[in-house]
């Protein structure tokens, strides 16, 4: 079976096989071969990739896996394939408004119940100084506000969802 | 300075972070007390918890209450301090604040306010520069004769930059590299002013090719003593925002940097200026010009620490104390090389878009020369609602070649995961055959696009990070140990 990971996104394909002596990985369109992962403490551990070892540190948050290995940090998002057909149902007549950057919530221009057009402002967002209006990409009713005035939230945090209206 | 005695014993601290941090360092080091205020989503921060009394201060943002001044004052009087430190940034070069303090009956660390006043305005601080004998870049200012201001502008030669008197972030700025152009760059540039600010007048200085940022460290006590303690370089900077310090400047000849440094300090000594301040210069063509003179704490404070042995803010406690300053200017001599890197919430390639997440692990590297200031902790959530720089790397090495090698060492050795941080880039610009060879300007960044994007495909980063990524997952491991073990063995044995 293979698992999909997003990494600075671009989908990686990869699938892990038992070995007798620990795994060996597969990456779709890649490298192949014996890997092992010694964890020696809580989020450090050493990486055994075809007979070479490094030094790592890795914290998971969700499906996000942070990684500190030879002097750099990345962090990869694991693509869960059951929450992904999920999402796709979820999306049935919603739409939300997601932040294009960590900011904070300088003002909301719509309460629940609210009919907007596409191209409607339904939240003023502050990041690096600057005021950007997240608008309504389609038209719709506004279902939630995911935030208050003066949150702050980080990329891709869901702000609004609207239902479609008919 | 442990057997010194003050008139006070608690300081409050003004500020957050890792300056806060800083600052309760030396307080503890004196015998003195640390009190801070904070607001709310500092609660958790390593400032709050290390300080003896923490008060709370509320506003309309975070940083409005980082910048009431009224509340300030009141928190200073309620903890009983006697004295006040602003830090940098927010309220520290406000002198209505200093003012305010010291009506208040509490010390302010730092400059008079008539000094904060005279520096905060440019024009002010560029005449009093120049009618005391220090170099200020030529210039024409049209107002002052407006019937003999292509003449003059002529006269201070090319190349020229002309400026609207009104104006501010580069808008209707134009090069003038050929005098013949003059009149018509003065034309366009009165036109833009006029669209911009409503205001067609121009001033004219002296373009100064591929500019250094290089900057003094001065002291000066309450009994007109007044010291250099050598310059900082920082030219590493993207938008006017500073990326990495050092000191020694590579650029400087010992006998330019003594001139610079002699001339930052008599700057100083003629404002009567007291408590620690920085002088700023354009450097180029062999040549400096005063930029402006900052009247409190730099951030990049730190190398200059490190080569000299002087810990900057205990000082500036002593001199706010009223004490005269401990040596004079032969007693202060610079060893080696120290370099500063700022670790910022930020990626640098995504445009230097803001950064922001939970720590879920924090590891500073450990090694001899090696200093981190930080303000942050593990399983703090890293926002946008103040300035994104998190913590500084400091090194410090016999030379500036070695300094480099442990700067590099260092940044790459930050273990930040939860929030993207700048610290692949940093270890780039410490890397770069133009950094390591000392030949940048302040445009050196925005030249070399490439530093920032970090254009790297190396294919065993991805294999590494996958089989990390893999092996940590457990649905992946899961998938992989439900196969059936006589299908393993045969997997293995086909290998």
């Amino acid at each position: 079976m293979f698992h999909k990971f997003d990494l600075g996104g671009v989908t990686h394909e990869l699938w892990l096989a038992p070995t007798v002596n620990g795994y060996h990985l597969h990456i779709l369109d890649g490298w192949s071969g014996p890997v092992a992962f010694a964890e020696e403490a809580a989020g450090h551990g050493s990486l055994t990739v075809a007979g070479t070892s490094k030094a790592v540190a890795f914290a998971v948050d969700g499906d996000v896996i942070h990684i500190h290995m030879r002097g750099r940090t990345r962090s990869l998002r694991y693509v869960d394939p059951l929450r992904a057909l999920a999402s796709v149902d979820g999306d049935d007549g919603h739409n939300v408004a997601r932040a294009p950057m960590p900011g904070t919530v300088v003002a909301l221009k719509v309460v629940p119940g609210d009919a907007v057009t596409a191209g409607t402002v339904l939240v003023v967002i502050e990041s690096m100084k600057l005021e950007t209006q997240i608008r309504a990409s389609q038209d719709g009713i506004v279902e939630r506000l995911h935030v208050k005035d003066g949150d702050s939230f980080d990329r891709d945090a869901i702000l609004v969802t609207l239902s479609q209206g008919n | 300075m442990a057997a010194i005695s003050f008139p006070f014993e608690t300081v409050l601290i003004a500020n957050r972070g890792e300056i806060a941090v800083r600052i309760i360092g030396s307080l503890r080091k004196l015998g003195l007390r640390a009190a801070i205020v904070y607001h709310e989503v500092d609660a958790a921060t390593p400032a709050v918890a290390l300080a003896d009394v923490a008060f709370k201060i509320s506003g309309r943002t975070p940083v409005s209450a980082y910048l009431d001044a009224e509340q300030i004052v009141t928190a200073a009087r309620t903890v009983g301090a006697g004295a006040l430190h602003p830090g940098y940034g927010f309220l520290s070069e406000n002198a209505g604040f200093a003012r305010a303090v010291t009506a208040a009956g509490i010390a302010f660390i730092g400059p008079s306010p008539e000094a904060i006043e005279l520096m905060g305005d440019k024009i002010r601080a560029r005449n009093f520069v120049e009618r005391n004998g220090f170099p200020v870049a030529p210039s024409a200012i049209e107002e002052s004769d407006p019937s003999t201001f292509l003449a003059r502008a002529r006269s201070v030669g090319a190349p020229l930059l002309v400026k609207p008197s009104a104006g501010g972030g580069g808008k209707g700025m134009r090069i003038v590299r050929d005098l013949d152009l003059l009149e018509d760059a003065v034309a366009q540039a009165r036109s833009e002013g006029q669209r911009y600010f409503g205001d067609g007048r121009l001033y004219i200085e002296r373009y100064v090719e591929k500019p250094r940022h290089i900057e003094v460290q001065v002291l000066g006590d309450a009994f007109g003593n007044v010291v250099h303690l050598f310059e900082r370089e920082c030219s590493v900077q993207r938008r006017f925002q500073k990326i990495i310090e050092e000191t020694p400047s590579p650029t400087l000849s010992a006998q330019m940097r003594q001139r610079i440094c002699e001339t930052a300090a008599g700057i100083a000594r003629a404002a009567g200026y007291r408590n620690a301040g920085t002088v700023e210069f354009i450097f180029g063509g062999g040549e400096f010009y005063f930029l402006e003179m900052n009247t409190r704490l730099q951030v990049e404070h730190p190398v200059t620490e490190m080569i000299t042995g002087v810990d900057l803010v205990a000082e500036q406690i002593a001199i706010a104390a009223n004490r005269p300053l401990s040596f004079r200017q032969p007693d202060i001599s610079a060893q080696g090389h120290a370099i500063e890197a700022r670790l910022y919430a930020e990626s640098p390639e995504r445009g230097f878009s803001p950064t922001s997440g939970k720590v879920l692990m924090l590891d500073y590297p450990h090694e001899q020369g090696v200093r981190v200031d930080s303000g942050i902790a593990q399983g703090q959530s890293i926002t946008t609602a103040f300035d994104p720089m998190l913590a500084k790397v400091i090194v410090h090495a016999p030379t500036r070649d070695a300094a480099v090698a442990k700067a590099i060492r260092a940044v790459k050795d930050v273990v930040l995961l939860g929030c993207e941080t700048n610290a692949a880039f940093l270890a780039r610009v410490l890397a770069d055959a133009g950094f390591r060879s000392g030949e940048v300007h302040t445009g050196y960044l925005d030249e070399n696009p490439t530093i920032a994007s970090g254009i790297d495909g190396d294919p065993d980063e991805v294999t590494g990070l996958l089989a990390v990524a893999a092996l940590v997952t457990r649905p992946v491991r899961d998938a992989a140990d439900a196969v059936p073990a006589l299908h393993a063995a045969i997997g293995d044995w086909r290998n």
